[in-house]
């Protein structure tokens, strides 16, 4: 039975909300928009049909305060809730509640939500599925249990700890040596308590060099669970992928169907419906795979997809939402070109860390090959409390050498952000970078090749240096000649 | 004259000699684009306005321009925010035939300490410069060696200077002797050209005259350029007469230039030697130009003018030169002594007699700090009668007494004794032979018991003979430019490198000017770079890579809290400036610096102190290394702070709750055994 949707409560805010809202303004479907204090003024805001306050700034009191979002939904008149990426897209206890409330629920049910939220049980299930796993250990306590696995099985360091309930890259350590442990597990455990609201860890052997790959899933809920092709999203900091690209330059038509084909076995497994994402571990040495999670929402790195298959994945989580079978079967998708997307976030290109502050100015990039994804306009706010992310810049072309020289045109000559620090000169100096082009590197080919990507840094055009002119008249014309003339 | 070029960038410096030689009469060295500027304006000639000049350069017949050097690179990065080099860059490519010419002071190059060898070999090696001219203040000849050497081996032309005064002790003897070192060091002849740097302005038109005659005598093959300055209102019959006794090259200034401290005008000085029947050679027409060219902006600078306006015949006595004439006077207004200015002057006189070199940089700083120095001290203990009192004394001590001490009564020698007690370390640094030797010999040695006290003796035993050439010793030039590199967090460049080299201090506020303000110092014009913009629609245009860029004043706001908003169009997109004031409230955040700080790796919020295990930290609390002592978050990650070795908690800098500084001081601990 198929069920309406007039309007969708987005629950969330910057890009993913401003990305939903593209779809439903489509689909002529009305938004509400929820928004916190530092967020009255925001791009989601204004752009949504009806907007509802919902919170101080902190995400608890606002974009994780379930009991707010779902009266704003009631009272606004919404139907669905799309709950966007992040927040409470992974919670299952929300997904429940939007269902409980009488609302449809825009993305899997809660109980696979649940399910692959736990990674302890969700691995247990995908190596019963027949989907290879990372040697690891599960519900760990102590720094012993650690060290009596590591003996047992012969591991050798580095490992990972991760928090049971994380994604996102948020609550995983890396750790290299011993005296390390307790320090890492203690902090996995906290971060993992109070972003997660749990605390159970597991450890697995650290894949040195490898390269993650994740697999686009759509599924309805009459068993109809397709692929929409692979990406690869490699390039990462601090554990966080910044720039993503479809498909993998890593693996060939074999191995592409193999992956592809294992995660259509395990979303089957779990009855998954909606969009959603298998995501591997690849190590290119070994050309062996490894599962590293489910990803039970939509994703950041989504765009992309749709670029190379023609898609709109936010259409397709609605019309399963309202009970639609999958408008298309397996053989229907034929990806035909390349697209590179990267994330922009307001950090120092640096040391990474975040900058906040008003957007003074804001140019965004644009000509043939380009889609823009963004949560800002000029003169908007980035408050200090929320993800760091201004914009995706996507590029595609008919292969990856044009989709790069598409994004190299975006970034080094379209762009123009004032007022906050960005990733740009970094994101320009991947792109460019030798072992980038041909599509060499690992998760770790940010750290381990910082120096030279600085050491290559574009940050000042033309635009920049009458700036600093500016700058200097407008300081003596206030202040008058100065002493050390 | 249709080609005026006889001399061009390229030629070997033997080639260049012969040139110059074999004109039938003189030509002229411009200083308008440095020593002119240096002895009016304080420097202050920009080089947005001195390139307006490079076009008529060109095709005027110049020897050369001296275009660099001396303070003017000194006060270029410090007060004009302007790179020498990339003057020298912009020079080339607009006047491409004209020799462009420095000034060195020998082993301190342009900066105010001796450098050992291998700074200066690397320095003049990386200058792209055709003229070396070179002088030193005590005409210690043996301090030229490594300048020579280097500058010849890179068959550039050497231009070594021989500073002059004129006193009793200054005899032509002396001064051939100096000449004498010079050309034994350069190996002859054919391939320097002698300068005489009169540059206080004070030889009269005889003395030059047996100078010159008695050099000729001596060197008929030598060419001699004549560098004064016309402080004392005689320089162009001087001029004549050092022509007319066979010197080839003059150094003049573009009239509209000239005021009363630099060189002698152009125009004026063609006009006269043609009259007189020397020959000089000048494209006329370009000259005119660029005479004309001058006044279009000169009158921009009347703030960087000397206080003291006019011509001053006693420079024969108190000998200040003209470049340093402006400086002085400025220093004494704003230190609130201006009218102490003529004691200071008469002091002068008498102090270049007790203790004999050149005034020239440093020797003339030396003269002035010293003697301001004393005349201020009299001043601020006994007032004018003071001052009346310390003339007195070293009147009746120089002129009565002809410095015989022991003629001095008791008292007086008294005080003598103690006159030089405060001098300043470089005065003692002269008097121990840091910078050579004197050229009349070392001072009497009641000077050093003046000076040093009870220590003189050790003073006159430990004074050095040697060159500070053969004293210093190499320097580790890898380890210089890493410090740089630290400061800088990147790889210096080679200029920016000699820049630090030269004045290590100033060159690093420079780079951060530079950083912060970009081209201003070159796109914008004079007005604008001193006074900004004042009224709504107040406009000024400027190209970067020959695109045109505009800024329109809109709005400046009042002054709330320390801020001033501006309000301008850049190429008319309106933007708000923040512009701090220095009465501007510093919310100083206080950074983590030393060893024993512990600052917070990221920007975020401190969301907790200490740990789980043992809570909250607080002052005095024993913290064990590698513990957590605190928390930093940051979207959403954590960042753990350890403590870096055992420790008592001596200072929390910061709260829980606080959105801290990446570097931000969180904690002061000291370290426990």
């Amino acid at each position: 039975m198929e069920k309406t949707i007039n309007r969708i409560l987005i629950a969330n805010r910057g890009v993913p909300a401003v990305r939903v809202m593209h779809t439903c303004i489509d689909r002529k479907i009305l938004t509400t928009a929820v928004y916190s204090t530092p967020d009255r003024l925001a791009h989601h805001v204004t752009m949504a049909d009806s907007a509802v306050y919902i919170g101080e700034a902190p995400p608890g009191d606002s974009y994780l305060n379930m009991d707010r979002i779902i009266d704003a939904a009631l009272q606004s008149g919404a139907d669905a809730i799309h709950p966007g990426w992040g927040f409470l897209a992974e919670n299952h206890e929300f997904a429940q509640r939007v269902l409980d409330a009488g609302l449809i629920w825009i993305g899997p049910s809660p109980e696979v939500i649940r399910l692959m939220g736990d990674k302890i049980a969700a691995k247990e299930i995908v190596q019963q599925a027949g989907v290879p796993t990372i040697p690891g250990i599960n519900n760990v306590a102590t720094v012993n249990e650690i060290i009596d696995w590591m003996q047992r099985e012969d591991v050798e360091y580095p490992v990972m700890i991760k928090a049971a309930a994380g994604g996102g890259g948020k609550g995983m350590v890396k750790v290299e040596h011993e005296d390390e442990l307790p320090q890492a597990l203690a902090r996995v455990r906290s971060e993992s308590k109070k972003s997660f609201g749990d605390d159970k860890v597991l450890v697995e052997k650290y894949i040195e060099r490898g390269r993650h790959i994740e697999v686009q899933i759509a599924a309805d809920n009459y068993g109809n669970v397709i692929h929409l092709g692979e990406r690869e999203c490699t390039i990462q900091r601090r554990n966080q992928k910044i720039i993503e690209e479809a498909p993998s330059p890593s693996l060939t038509p074999e191995l592409r169907e193999e992956i592809c084909g294992k995660a259509v076995t395990l979303m089957k497994a779990i009855n998954y419906s909606s969009a959603g994402t298998v995501e591997f571990l690849f190590d290119s040495a070994t050309n062996k795979y490894y599962f590293l999670e489910v990803n039970t929402r939509l994703q950041v790195e989504h765009g992309i997809t749709e670029l190379i298959t023609g898609l709109d994945i936010v259409r397709i989580m609605i019309d399963v939402a309202r009970g639609k079978k999958l408008a298309f079967q397996q053989e229907d998708i034929h990806p035909n070109r390349w697209a590179l997307e990267v994330r922009l976030n307001a950090e120092d290109p640096r040391t990474f860390s975040p900058s906040f502050g008003w957007l003074t100015r804001l140019t965004e990039p644009h000509g043939p090959g380009v889609r823009i994804s963004s949560g800002v306009y000029e003169g908007a706010l980035i408050p200090s409390y929320y993800d760091s992310l201004l914009m995706l810049i996507m590029a595609t072309g008919p292969d990856r050498e044009a989709a790069i020289r598409v994004m190299d045109r975006c970034l080094s000559r379209n762009l123009r952000v004032e007022g906050v620090k960005t990733l740009a000169p970094l994101l320009l100096s991947i792109i460019r970078h030798p072992a980038f082009m041909c599509g060499d590197f690992s998760t770790r080919f940010i750290e381990e090749n910082m120096t030279d990507l600085i050491s290559t840094f574009v940050e000042n055009g033309d635009e920049d240096e009458a700036l600093k002119v500016a700058h200097y008249v407008a300081a003596i014309s206030a202040l008058g000649p100065q002493d050390w003339m | 004259m249709k080609d005026a070029i006889f001399v061009r960038p390229g030629m070997s410096a033997g080639e260049i000699v012969s040139r110059v030689r074999n004109l039938p009469g003189v030509c002229f060295t411009s200083t308008g684009m440095r020593d002119a500027g240096q002895s009016d304006y304080k420097n202050r000639l920009r080089f947005y306005d001195l390139i307006t000049l490079a076009p008529f350069y060109n095709r005027m017949g110049l020897f050369s321009a001296e275009c660099h050097g001396g303070a003017r690179w000194h006060v270029g990065i410090m007060n004009r925010r302007e790179n020498p080099f990339d003057e020298i860059r912009h020079l080339r490519q607009q006047m491409p035939n004209v020799l462009l010419q420095t000034l060195i002071r020998e082993t301190n190059l342009w900066g105010y300490r001796p450098y050992p060898k291998n700074v200066i070999e690397y320095v003049i090696g990386n200058v792209d410069i055709d003229v070396w001219r070179c002088f030193s203040f005590l005409n210690d000849i043996r301090n030229m060696r490594v300048a020579a050497e280097v500058v010849m081996k890179r068959g550039k032309l050497f231009s070594p200077a021989i500073s002059f005064t004129q006193a009793d002790w200054a005899d032509d003897a002396y001064y051939l002797s100096v000449v004498k070192d010079i050309v034994s060091l350069c190996g002859g002849v054919d391939e320097i050209i002698l300068v005489i740097k009169d540059m206080a302005g004070v030889g009269s038109p005889s003395r030059i005259t047996t100078l010159v005659d008695t050099i000729k005598q001596a060197y008929p093959e030598l060419v001699i350029q004549y560098h004064r300055h016309a402080t004392d209102g005689l320089a162009l019959p001087a001029l004549l007469a050092a022509a007319r006794a066979g010197a080839k090259i003059l150094d003049v200034e573009e009239d509209s230039l000239t005021r009363f401290y630099g060189q002698p005008p152009l125009l004026g000085v063609h006009a006269y030697l043609e009259e007189a029947g020397i020959p000089v050679h000048l494209n006329v027409a370009q000259a005119a130009a660029a005479v004309e060219k001058v006044r279009e902006w000169i009158n921009q600078y009347h703030w960087a003018e000397s206080p003291f306006k006019g011509l001053d015949y006693r420079v024969h006595q108190h000998r200040m030169p003209g470049g340093a004439f402006p400086s002085s006077f400025e220093q004494a207004e704003k230190g609130g002594f201006l009218h102490l200015m003529p004691a200071i002057l008469t002091v002068m006189s008498l102090f270049n007699q007790i203790i004999k070199y050149f005034d020239v940089t440093p020797g003339s700083q030396i003269t002035w700090t010293t003697c301001n120095g004393i005349v201020n001290r009299y001043a601020k203990e006994n007032g004018e009668a003071g001052v009346r009192h310390l003339i007195a004394l070293l009147e009746s001590f120089v002129l009565e007494k002809k410095q015989d001490f022991d003629a001095m009564t008791p008292e007086e020698q008294k005080e003598l004794l103690t006159l030089f007690r405060q001098a300043p370390g470089d005065f003692k640094n002269l008097l121990l032979g840091q910078y050579g030797k004197l050229p009349m010999g070392w001072p009497a040695d009641w000077v050093y018991k003046s000076t040093f006290d009870k220590d003189w003796k050790e003073a006159i035993a430990n004074r050095e003979e040697e060159s500070p050439l053969d004293l210093l010793d190499d320097e580790d030039l890898t380890e210089i430019r890493q410090q740089l590199a630290d400061q800088l967090g990147r790889r210096p460049t080679q200029e920016e490198f000699i820049l630090f080299l030269m004045h290590p201090k100033d060159a690093l506020d420079y780079f951060g000017f530079r950083v912060k303000y970009g081209e201003s110092p070159y796109v914008l014009p004079t007005n604008v770079w001193r006074e900004g913009l004042h009224n709504t629609g107040d406009a000024v245009e400027f190209e970067i890579n020959g695109k045109p860029f505009s800024i329109e004043l809109v709005s400046i706001g009042a002054e709330h809290e320390g801020v001033i908003h501006v309000i301008m169009k850049v190429n008319n997109k309106t933007r708000v400036f923040t512009v701090d004031t220095p009465r501007a409230k510093k919310t100083e955040v206080r950074m983590a610096k030393g060893c024993n700080d512990v600052g917070s790796p990221i920007n975020g919020t401190l969301w907790r102190l200490g740990n789980t295990k043992r809570g909250v930290l607080k002052v005095g609390d024993i913290v064990h290394k590698g513990e957590e002592i605190a928390n930093i978050e940051a979207m959403k990650m954590e960042t753990a702070i350890l403590a870096p070795f055992d420790a008592q908690v001596v200072e929390i800098a910061a709260k829980v709750n606080d959105i801290v500084k990446e570097g931000q001081l969180l904690f002061v601990l000291e370290e426990k055994e």
